[in-house]
Formats: C-alpha cells, structure tokens, sequence
C-alpha cells in the first residue's frame, strides 16, 4: 500500500485526499485562507482572487479553491508577495464599493468589509463611479439587490444554476458594467425564479438581501436574535434561523427574516425554498386568533375567557361521550403540530374519553 | 424514507413516482438535481409534465391511476431477464413466489395499452432499475392517495425487494412526507392503531403496558381512521375535536361532510386562523404557530429535530401542548408536565424505537454529519440510524405482497369527459392560511387555477385565462384555466390550497381498501367557460404555463 | 455532453439572426434553443455586436484609427444622425480609420465618405481606393517566394493539397517531428512552442479531440490573420487538416470574427473545395463568428464563447490540450501559427527555422500609425523596427514611441528601435512580441492619448470575471484621465496606480488583465519627463 499523499502547507505536511483542493486541505487543517467567491456547495470559480496561494515552481499565484492539490506541491498561504496581494487587491474593491457600514450593509455582514479591516487594506485608493446597473423597478417583495454593493463574485448566480436549477439570475453586460440581471430585465416574478432566496443566502456582502427588513426598516442584522427551529412546511425538516427583533411587535418579538444555516451542519444543506425562507408572514397577521370563542345560544361566536372556553368544551365533550359513548367522539390530531402535542391528543383521547378514534392526515 | 435526505445525492437512478419533487419538496429536489449534475440517471413517471421531467432521462407519462400496471410489468421484465438479486430475495425475504407468478401476466406490452408508457421505456426503466447498485425510489401522494394506494406502495416494495436495494446507502424505498411532522404524529401515537412507537392497540403486552404507565383500562380495538371518522360523523360520531387542521378544506367530498356536521353535536376547535370548519365550531382555541412553542418534529427522514421558541404568542393565545393539558384538566385529570421536554421523556419512556433521543442529545450532538438524531434510536450511545434495514430487513423478513390492478372508483365517461386530479403546488401550502397571507406567494399564484391540456380546451372553446367551472359528480368550483404544456390530453389538474374554490368539493372520498386515504388523484369530471370574461396574466412566470418563460 | 454540443453553441448565432438583444428575444431563443432564458440575455449582452443591435455603424477607436482620424469621422456621422457608436479595434489599422457597417468593415473612412451618405448609414461607402468587398491591405514582399517566406501571402492560392498527402506519407510521429524540429511558437501572442500542444494532445486518453482555429483577431495593431484568411486560406485549411489528422480529432471549429464577413467566405469556399476534392473526408469544419469581444481571443474564453456561453477565460491548469472544448482534449492555435504548417511539412523543420534570426520562422508583422506604408510584412523573426519600417517605407515624421505587440506591450522609446522584434528580447525589455502589431508614434500624437487609448480599449474589453481586471482596468483609466486634468498629488496617485497595476499583474486570471497596465506603467518608465514627473513605478 502506498502512503497517503502529503503537501507542505505553511511549512508542514499535510495529507489530502484526491480531489480536494488546497482550500479543503487548508480549512482541514485549520488554516486560514480568506475566501469570498467560494461556496462548498458549488464548482468553484476562482473569480474573488482572495484566496490566491504560491506553490513553489509556479510562476503566478494560485487561488486555493480551484487548484487542486497534488503530492508534493509546495504552498505558502501566508506571506510577504501574498500579503501585498489581499491588500492591494482589497483597496481595489475598496474602490468600488461602498466604504461605510451604514451604506454598505443592507442585508447580511458585509465580508468584504470586514476583510479589508482584518488586512488592513489601504482605504484612500479613492471612489470609483457605480456603473453596474440594478433592477430598482423589480416589484417582487421579497428579493432586493443592491447593485453598487455587489462585487461579481457570481456565488449567487451559480447557486441559482447549480443548486436550484431554475438559472433566473444571470451575470450581464461586461467588464465594470457586469451586473447581475434577469432576462430582459424583469422582475424576478415574472421570470422562473421560484423565489428560493439562495441567492441571499450565499452573497458575500449582502448586494442581494431580504426586501423585508428594508421595508420594516428593521434592525440591522447584528442586533437580532437568531432562534434555530425547524420549517413548518413540508416533511423536509429544514433547519432555519428565525431573526427576531425582540423589541418587535410590542415586545412580542417580530421575526424579520429567516436564514439558513452553514452548508454541511444540516441535512438541508444550507439551502430553503420559498415558504421557508419568505412565508412567516402569517406569524404576524392581523387575522390570527387571540382570543378564546365560544357560540352562544344565538349561534354566533363570541370571545370569553380561558377557563370559560376549557370548561364549555370539557362539558361538550363528556356530554356525546354520555349520549352516544366514548366511540362517539373522533379526535383529530394534526401533523403540523408538535410531536408532545400529537402525543397528549392521544393520550387525551384514549385515558380521559376513553377512545382510539383519534387520527391526522397522514397519506404520506 | 428508508434512506437520509443527504443520501440522495450519491444516488445514481432515481425513480421519482408520483411525486412533483420540485414544488411540494423543493430541497429533496435540489438533492435529486445535484445527483442528475454528477451524472446520475432520473427517470420520472408522472401523469404530467412536471419539472422534474426537464432533468430527466426519460419520463414515463403514464395515465393516472396506472400505476399497478407500470410497476408489475417492471416487475414482470426484472423477473423475465433474471436480474433479481437472488441471494438477497432467498436471504432476506419471504413470498416471492406468488408475485413472480402474478407479474407473469403483466407483460410490457398490455402495459403500454393500459398506461400509455411504451414497452420499450418500460423495459428500459426496469433494467435500469435492477442493474444499478445505488437505485433509489421517491415516492409522495401521487402513489398513496389512491383507492388502491396501498397496493401502490406494495408494487413498489416489490421492486425493492427483488432486487435487494435495501438496506445500504442511497437506495431504498423513500416515501416522502407531505407535512412538517406527518411522521412525528404518526410516532406519537395520534393513530387509530398504534400506540407511540407504533406499538399495536391490540396487542396484550402493549395494552398492558400503557395501562401500567397511564394508570387507566385502555381499549384494545382500533378506532376509526380519519377518513372513516369523516364518514361516521352524524351517524356514529356526534362530538369532535380538531386540532391544527381545516376538515373542511382538506377531506375530500366535503359538501357531504358539510351536510354531515349539521347533525354533528359539539365540535371543539384549536387553531391559528378562523378557518371553514370554524363555522360548526361549538368552541375555538387560540393556538400558536411553530415559531410560538418549543417541542421536536420528526422529518420524512426519521430524524427527530428541535422546534424552538422565538416570539411570543398574539394576545391570549396557548401553545396547543398547554392547551391541551388545560382541558385535560378540565376533564377532571391531574396531568402535570412543566413543558414540552416532560412531556417528550414521557413519550419515549415506553416506546423503545425513541428511547436514545433525548433534548439534551437533541441540543448538543452531531450525529453521521448533521444535527438531530434518526430512529430507531435505541440507548444515549446510539448515533441514530441514517438507513433502514442495515444487514437484513427490521421485521425479519421482507414480505412480498403480490398485486393486482384494480381501475380508479370513478374514471371518466361520457357526461364528464376529463379525468381530474388534484395537488400541490410550490407557492402555497395545504389549505394556504398561511401561504395566502403572503405577498410573494399571492404575487405568484393568486388564485385557483386548472390545468387543461390545449386540446381540450378548444374542444370547449376556453382560452388561456379564461374562468371555468370545474364539474364532478359531488360538486362545483370556479377557477382560471391554465392551458398547459404540463397535463395529459384529457386530464386537468388543480391545486388544493384555495379555499373559494375547494378541490375537495370535486374529489372522491372513496377511500384506500387498508388505510382510507382518499382518492384525491383520480376522479371525472368536465370543465366549461363561465361566462364573464377572460382573467387576464395572473400569474406571472408560471412555468405551467404554454406562453411561460421557457424552463 | 452530447446535447450540450448539438443546442447552446448556437445560441449567439440564434441571437444574432433574431436581430440582436431586443425585448423579448431571450425567451424566444431560449426556447428555440432549449436554454435558460437568463442564459440568452447573459450571453447577449456580453457581445457588443449582440447587445446593441441598434448600432448599425460602429467607428473604430483603436490607437492606429484615432491617429488617422477616426474622430473626426466619429462626429460626423452622428452629426449626420447616424446609428453610430465608437467600438474596440477592428483588425484594419493599416486601412484607417475603420468602420464597421452591420458586419462589414469599410477601409479608409473619410469625413467626406460620412457626408456623402447623407444621413443614411446603408447608404456610407469607402470612396478610397481600397474596395470593401477585398478588404486587402498592403503586403510585403511584393512578389511570391515560397522559397523564403512560411506565409508567402503573394504566394499562388495551392490546392494540390501536397502538405496534406505529404503529411499522411510522413505519419503523425514524423510530422511533430518537423514542428519540433522547425521551433514553431504560437504566433498569436503567447509564443508556445506548438509542438509540445501537439505532443499533448496526440497522448491523451480520451479519444475525441478537436482542433481549434483562433482567428478572433482583436489586438490594436494586428490584421495579419485579416490577410492570411483572405489571401491563402488554404494554408489555414490544409494546416487544420494537418492537425486533424496527427493529432486524431475529429472536428474542427473555427472562431472567426464577427467583423470578418469578408474573410469568412473565402475560408468557407476553400474548405469546401477540399472537401470536394475528398481531401476532407471524415472530418467535420464548423464556422463559428464570433460577436464582438476582444477577450474571446483568449483561447480559454475563446472555448466558452464557442460553447455558447459568456466569453470568460477559464482557470489554467488544466489547459486546452487536456480539458478543451466541451471538456475534450482540444489542439487551439492561432491562424498564423496553423498557415506555417503546410510549408514546415513540405520542406521540413530545419528549413523553417533557417526563416528566422535568433528565433526560427518568419514572421508577419502589421505595422500601422506613422509610417509610409502601413501594411502586412512577412520578414525573418527577429527584425529591428528600423528594419521593419525600411521595408514599409520609412517613417513619417520623427520616431517618438512604439508600440512592438499590440496594446498589451505597452510603450518602448525611440532608443529601442535597434531591438530585435522577437519573443525573448522583447520580453526580456519588459514589452513583448504579442501579437506584432506594431504602432509607430511620432510627436504629433501625444503619448498620454496614446496611453488612454490603450486603457480605455481594456476597459471596454475586460470581461469583467475577475475583480482585479475589472476594477483595476476602470481604476487606472479613471486615475489617468483625471489625473491629466489636474496636478494635484501626484504622487499619491501614481502610488495607488502603480500598486493597482501590480495587483492587476498579480491578481489576475487571464492575460488581459496582467498586461492591461503594461501601457501605463512602461510609458511611466519610459518617458517620465512626458508626464510630468520622474519614475515612479517599479
């Protein structure tokens, strides 16, 4: 058997499996190459530059994400040629994006920023003029982007062709008018976009962000809670963050938006549909149900008090089970409650009323 | 499922039946399309020309209801060319001989007659089927909600277990779940046969078991199904209690069950929104959404994952656990739990297949990759079970059930010349009280809508956007007519989310022969234009669509 | 694979034939083609012949055209109310200014030509002596020497296909052979040794391969594969069956200019006497043009563009030879490159390399600007300027700066012009040989327009993949052009350029984006003293 092939990462050896790149090597081992165009989940594409490396033997420097490793190579990730790099390559950016948080922050933490700091870029290389066209009269509500925050980096571009499949958004125009688009610049609505909100989910720096929280003028990101809960929709099981204000809605807390977690953690991978990322809306609605309701004699519902309700239903119930025995009760559980509620509904049913009629929909 | 979700991927043949993977799931179908990019082999069959088709190898656009004949003469081909997996089938399985001698009879080419699928695609599919080692099957309503569903699922199990494609990574028999916790209610016992943990209602130790523990004589017969309980309401059953679901909307045949509930005496309802059942509602609980409560959901895949609190409930409203204890109490009973988790502990104290899952392990451990932890789960050291059937099959042995073809209840005829079916779309979600509180979601699909094959519709003189009313022999609705690229000639399609046009007043309540599920996907019907005016561009981008931006 | 090979490579062609990005377009061609929609609209607005089909005239702005006063032309004509935009190089720098009139390039565009048409683009002609349905140049030698030239592009048009049979005689092995033995590099700008591509390929596993003809001619300056299409397309022709045949592919594509409807039919008639005269058999020629995107004369682009997807270069490693087009072991070369094959089988490697002085082969060079005859020169590679513009007439005015490869060399003083004119000692000045487009400057033109120019030709042609081009192109033409109004700070300025500049080398993916400050950073070297300072770029 031959041994496990091996680099010299950083001065020491380390093995890699075949096929990884070097930035798998890299995070495998802890080390840390900075990345804005890469994405796990899709082919890389190298298009950031953040991650270039030095491989002894190669003339030009080499980005980590899409250069695979090969026994022997000779990497160097950290310094004086790599580190004159970032910074000069993230002043360029600095150029051409916004330099403050307030204006550069719409959605999510912007990477960008937060890089540039982290390398101590230089910040006086002056403002380029904006010539990336956006989409401003889009009426779909619940994806935003912001062209002039964008940095091309195409993460969201190909998530939308590679992992929802439906290639809505496109890389238009050339050069430093590149943007993102649709086809004929339509609204995402009008386009077949299924509203997955993956192209939110992977933006670096927040140029595609929730319409949601623009227009509740929410919090910004980092003052939000994030409470990890499971989807309500399908039988997926999708792993999502609820962000709460917590000051929201009274003090009720209002959920501003929904993201999902890091890729590889859950069995969803990082991604969610529309109804998981976008459909929480009901949470909130005016139509909901605050108050308990009984009919009265008139026929008609009115609202009265918890312990009125519970013991008009407890009367209710036990009065079929006297008139028409315990059989003559049928309790109908639900598959979008919890699994303790599905538990106490039967367990209700079989202890205090005495039946097995208990069922949900449960066709699948 | 047998097998994860994360499985998919690594699948190489996928037979996707009866499941509109992209809209109703739309991550498993992101697995499915990852599987396809490296190279995997799909093959959908479907009445319709669903998306998935476009990533498809082949589609296998069979007649609704066929769906019995396509798959023994699969079976008929696998046992025909000998590619079944012979040391699994003597090792692991019992009563092979009886559907070997009943596919016999179903060869591809009376299969092509009955399902419109051609013996050669048919061949094609089983050979495909039985040769690849990673050949995984996804399956979803369109197999179950049948009058013969379960012989669906038992045809499908056949091809499993002849070709042994059980039992390992990214294969196996994959039913996916519909609901959020379809499965979890299924585990905690909210069924007329089983105790949590699917321990049997009629079975002696179990029986005596749960008296023990709960302290009460508990009833040993079954009780009714929900379909069943729908049908015995004003004759057997006369008080119900309906937690979280719109029987109303979602059963189907409702105008008789609606007529039904007048001779109903009490009705208690607990949910978020008034809904159509409200109207016979003697009482009505505020109860929370799932962004209001702590407690766990099992996913399609088995795995049981945290729900967690993150806002408070509007106004007087309960989460539906506390709720539910208070009418217990009410009911005279002492039950105490201080929350979802003493409530949870309970439940897997006596159902051994949870007994490992605890909250703690829930919050703390990575178990195969991800969070959350896949039963059975036996003791806290068990990692959970990413797939069924490891080493053999869980009850013993696998047990061949042969099927014959039995013809939809109601097919079309000549005063309702269109067979109908119903579903699910992408943008809305069962009864759509919350998905129509949506802007986006609205934007997207408004309104009620049919998908009528071009033919047939200029056979009736509709256009494009036209309103129609859609004819059963149970009722009427209106909606907009969709002239799709999707539908069969001679089939239509609507979904089941809209509540001013109930797909339910359409559809047969026949029920499936063992487990009631009715016949949402098959029944006749007929469709013409209301008078009134064409509807206009409702819904922007839809990829049903004929005049729809390309896919 | 196979379906991806039949549907989305016609996708800019089903563009250009729905008459260019209009509304509505994407969606009907994506449904022709069986592509995203988004796609369609991605790809054509990538191509500015594609993305703005409104512009029926397009007036070169390429240094050579601007010196010959394309400006002027450029005014007039929408003074006239003319569909008129400026545009990238046009391959015509010896026949300034060029204009592009739908896909046809006019040569020698005067004001008066404007005038004449009154308003009406159908209507515009060259009135010089030059006929647009040639497109000819001058070319030098003026008499055929099959002898002493690898291209002899006065040479008789040869349809014996002698290479060709020869090569068959000689076998694969025997052939590489002679390509190695001749020293031929590619003469598209890069200077590869061909063989070594050859070599690869030839050994690859997988055994569908295909040949790929680079003629998407863009460079400011070039125009000698312009003249060899034209004037002996069968060696372009005989030299890809060559290729074909050792290599063992079984398609051949070529990329040509979309401004090349000239061109484009003399090859198409050639490939199909050969392939009348059997000399073709089972291997299949595809013509693709190519819809405006100086980029896509980067062979990685190149391949994409030809796929049918946005011309952006692709990561190297792995190279075309082994993961080429559709992911297939692919043998790309440069039309001159490919017309030097035919002559080294005929009459041997050593021959060939007998052509040239300190590297083998002859050499096209265009030279164009402040010179008597701009043309089209096939001489020993390896020439000194003085050489090159002795035989093109001499020099108008006094020599000021040249340019020696195309924008991407930057710019070279006067006191260089005893360089030899080949890959090393150019490269080794710092410039290179590219594609020896060669532009003569005297004082006349200012040398900082001059500079613009070429940052302005990059910016409009970065493909905009990678942030170092794209911004750092946008960056230094902002810079510059602000920087020549004012004299604020300059220092200040030309560190942030010159840090810019070496960003754009490092950071780059492609060529474009390493060479793009080249213009800047050598005319800072060279000539300190015209802007206004003194060296400040390392």
């Amino acid at each position: 058997m031959s041994e496990q092939p091996r680099i010299t990462l950083g001065g020491s050896a380390v093995v890699f499996e075949p096929g990884e790149t070097l930035l798998d090597v890299a995070r495998r081992n802890g080390v840390e190459i900075p990345t804005l165009c890469h994405d796990p989940r899709l082919k890389p594409a190298g298009a950031c530059r953040t991650c270039l490396v030095e491989i002894e033997g190669w003339q030009r420097l080499a980005p980590a994400c899409a250069t695979r490793a090969q026994a022997g190579m000779v990497v160097a990730s950290e310094n004086e040629r790599i580190d004159r790099h970032r910074k000069s390559l993230l002043a360029l950016y600095m150029t051409d994006h916004p330099q403050t948080d307030e204006r550069a922050e719409t959605g999510t933490p912007n990477q960008l920023l937060a890089m540039a700091e982290a390398f101590a870029a230089p910040s006086d290389w002056g403002r380029l003029p904006q010539k990336r066209a956006g989409r401003p009269e889009d009426r779909n509500p619940y994806i935003h982007y912001e062209a002039e925050t964008c940095i091309l980096c195409a993460r969201c571009t190909r998530y939308c062709d590679e992992i929802e499949s439906v290639s809505a958004i496109t890389l238009a125009g050339r050069g430093s008018e590149t943007t993102i688009s649709t086809a004929d610049e339509l609204s995402l609505l009008d386009t077949t976009c299924e509203m997955c909100g993956g192209c939110i989910d992977v933006c670096p720096t927040g140029a595609m962000s929730e319409k949601m929280p623009l227009a509740l003028e929410a919090r910004p990101d980092r003052a939000l809670g994030k409470v990890r809960t499971t989807c309500n929709y399908c039988g997926v099981g999708c792993q999502l963050d609820l962000n709460v204000d917590r000051a929201g809605e009274g003090g009720r807390g209002r959920i501003v938006k929904v993201t999902s977690p890091e890729p590889g953690t859950t069995s969803n991978d990082g991604n969610l549909c529309v109804k998981g990322r976008f459909a929480y809306e009901f949470v909130h609605h005016g139509d909901r149900l605050t108050k308990p309701l009984v009919r009265g004699k008139d026929g008609e519902l009115r609202e009265t008090s918890w312990e009125d309700a519970l013991q008009v239903a407890a009367e209710g119930l036990m009065g079929v089970r006297e008139r028409h025995g315990a059989d003559g009760l049928g309790f109908v559980s639900s598959s979008r409650c919890t699994v303790e509620e599905n538990y106490l509904v039967q367990k209700l049913a079989r202890v205090v009323f005495g039946t097995n009629n208990v069922h949900q929909c449960a066709a699948t | 499922m047998t097998n994860s979700i994360p499985e998919i991927r690594d699948v190489d043949f996928l037979f996707v039946i009866g499941s509109n993977t992209s809209e109703a799931h739309p991550i498993i179908a992101m697995e499915m399309k990852l599987a396809v990019a490296r190279g995997a082999t799909l093959v959908v069959a479907d009445p319709r020309a669903i998306w998935m088709t476009e990533i498809a190898e082949k589609h296998l656009q069979l007649k609704p209801g066929t769906d019995v004949w396509l798959l023994n003469a699969m079976a008929h081909v696998i046992v025909e060319e000998d590619l079944t997996d012979q040391a699994f089938v003597e090792a692991h399985t019992e009563g092979f001989g009886d559907v070997r001698r009943t596919v016999a009879k179903y060869t591809p080419e009376e299969a092509e007659r009955v399902t419109g699928v051609s013996a050669e695609e048919i061949r094609w599919a089983a050979r495909r089927y039985a040769t690849t080692d990673k050949a995984g099957i996804y399956y979803t309503l369109g197999i179950t909600e049948h009058s013969h569903g379960t012989d669906n699922v038992y045809a499908l199990a056949n091809l499993v277990l002849m070709t042994g494609h059980l039992g390992r990574r990214s294969t196996g028999l994959n039913p996916l779940r519909g609901q959020n916790n379809v499965q979890g209610a299924n585990d905690a016992g909210a069924t007329p046969v089983f105790y949590p943990g699917y321990q049997r209602v009629d079975d002696p130790e179990v029986q005596a078991k749960y008296e023990e523990s709960w302290g009460v004589e508990l009833r040993p017969e079954p009780g009714l199904n929900l379909n069943e309980m729908m049908k015995a309401v004003g004759k057997e059953i006369f008080g119900l209690f309906v937690m979280g679901e719109d029987v109303l909307l979602s059963e189907p045949n409702v105008l008789r069950l609606e007529k039904a509930l007048n001779a109903n005496e009490f009705l208690v309802m607990q949910d978020v929104f008034i809904n159509e059942t409200a109207r016979f509602a003697d009482v009505i609980f505020p109860a929370t959404v799932f962004a209001e409560k702590d407690g766990v959901f099992v996913n399609s895949e088995r795995r049981v994952q945290r729900v967690r609190k993150a806002v408070d409930p509007p106004g007087k409203a309960r989460a539906d656990w506390k709720i539910l204890i208070d009418l217990a109490k009410a009911c005279g009973t002492t039950w105490s739990f201080d929350g979802p988790g003493e409530i949870y502990a309970e439940m897997v104290r006596d159902a051994p297949k949870f007994a490992g899952i605890s909250y703690e392990r829930l919050e703390n451990e990575v178990n195969h990759g991800y969070t959350g932890l896949q039963w059975p789960c036996a003791t806290p050291e068990d990692p959970g079970s990413e797939y069924l059937h490891k080493g053999g099959v869980l009850r013993g042995k696998g047990l061949f059930t042969s099927v014959d073809y039995r013809p939809s209840m109601e097919l079309p005829d000549e005063e309702y010349g269109l067979l109908l079916s119903t579903g699910r779309t992408l943008y809305h979600y069962n009864s759509a009280t919350q998905t129509r509180r949506e802007p986006g979601l609205i934007a997207k699909q408004p309104e009620a809508f049919v998908e009528i094959h071009p033919s047939d519709a200029r056979k009736r003189g509709i256009e494009d956007g036209d309103r129609v009313e859609i004819r059963t022999r149970r009722g009427a609705v209106q909606a907009q007519a969709i002239l799709s690229r999707q539908v069969r000639p001679r089939c239509i399609w609507t979904p089941l989310h809209f509540s001013e046009a109930r797909a339910n007043v359409l559809t047969n309540d026949a029920g499936d022969t063992v487990t009631g599920t009715a016949e949402y996907k098959v029944c006749a019907a007929e469709v013409s234009r209301v008078e009134g005016g064409a509807e206009g561009e409702h819904f922007p981008g839809s990829f049903y669509r004929e005049s729809g931006p390309p896919r | 694979m196979s379906d991806e090979h039949d549907a989305k490579h016609a996708l800019p062609d089903a563009l250009q034939q729905a008459g260019g990005l209009r509304k509505g377009v994407p969606r009907q061609v994506a449904e022709e083609i069986g592509v995203p929609e988004a796609h369609a609209h991605g790809v054509g607005t990538f191509f500015h012949l594609l993305a703005r089909p409104d512009a029926k005239l397009r007036v070169c702005t390429g240094l050579s055209c601007r010196m010959a006063g394309a400006d002027g032309v450029l005014k007039a004509a929408r003074e006239a109310g003319m569909p008129v935009e400026g545009v990238s190089c046009l391959a015509g720098c010896d026949v300034a200014p060029a204009v592009l009139r739908e896909r046809r390039v006019l040569p020698e565009v005067r004001v008066e030509d404007v005038q004449a048409a009154k308003g009406d683009w159908k209507a515009l002609v060259s009135r010089g002596g030059l006929s647009e349905q040639s497109w000819h140049g001058h070319v030098w030698p003026e008499k055929p020497d099959s002898e002493g030239l690898a291209l002899d592009l006065h040479g008789e048009i040869d349809r014996s296909a002698a290479a060709l049979r020869r090569a068959e005689e000689l076998g694969p092995e025997a052939v590489i052979g002679a390509i190695e033995a001749s020293g031929l590099q590619g003469r598209g700008g890069a200077g590869f040794p061909a063989h070594i591509k050859w070599k690869s390929v030839r050994a690859q596993a997988e055994e569908r391969r295909y040949i790929v003809l680079n003629a998407d001619e863009g460079e400011p300056g070039t125009f000698k594969d312009r003249e060899v299409l034209m004037r002996r397309p069968d060696r372009v022709v005989e030299g890809l069956a060559i290729a074909a045949r050792v290599v063992g592919a079984q398609e051949v594509w070529l990329y040509l200019r979309g401004e090349f409807e000239v061109p484009w039919r003399v090859v198409e008639e050639t490939v199909a006497e050969f392939r009348k005269a059997g000399l073709l058999d089972g291997l299949e020629f595809h013509l693709h043009a190519g819809q405006g995107a100086y980029i896509c004369g980067e062979e990685t682009a190149l391949l994409e563009a030809l796929e049918g997807k946005r011309g952006m270069p692709r990561h190297k490693p792995p190279f075309p030879t082994e993961v080429g087009l559709w992911g297939k072991p692919t043998l790309i070369h440069n039309v001159e490159t490919i017309a030097c094959v035919p002559g080294i089988v005929m009459r041997g490697g050593a021959w060939f390399r007998g052509l040239g002085r300190a590297e083998p082969g002859s050499k096209l060079y265009c030279v164009s600007g402040h010179v008597k005859r701009p043309g089209t020169y096939e001489l020993p590679l390896g020439v000194t300027l003085d050489e090159l513009v002795e035989a093109a007439g001499g020099y108008v005015g006094e020599l000021f700066a040249f340019s020696p490869g195309g924008a991407s060399s930057g710019f070279l003083p006067a006191s260089e012009r005893g360089l030899p004119l080949d890959f090393k000692s150019l490269s080794e000045a710092g410039s290179m040989l590219g594609s020896a487009g060669v532009v003569v400057l005297n004082d006349s033109y200012s040398l900082r327009e001059a500079v613009l120019d070429q940052l302005r030709f990059f910016e409009a042609e970065s493909c905009g993949q990678c942030a170092p081009c794209r911004i750092g192109t946008h960056y230094l033409r902002d810079a510059f052009e602000r920087r020549m109004g004012t004299d604020t700070d300059e220092t200040d300025a030309l560190r942030n350029v010159s840090e810019a500049a070496w960003q754009m080398n490092e950071g780059s993916i492609c060529g474009l984006g390493q060479a793009a400050p080249l213009p800047l950073t050598s005319s800072l070297k060279h000539f300190p003293e015209a802007f206004g300072g003194k060296e400040t770029v390392s």
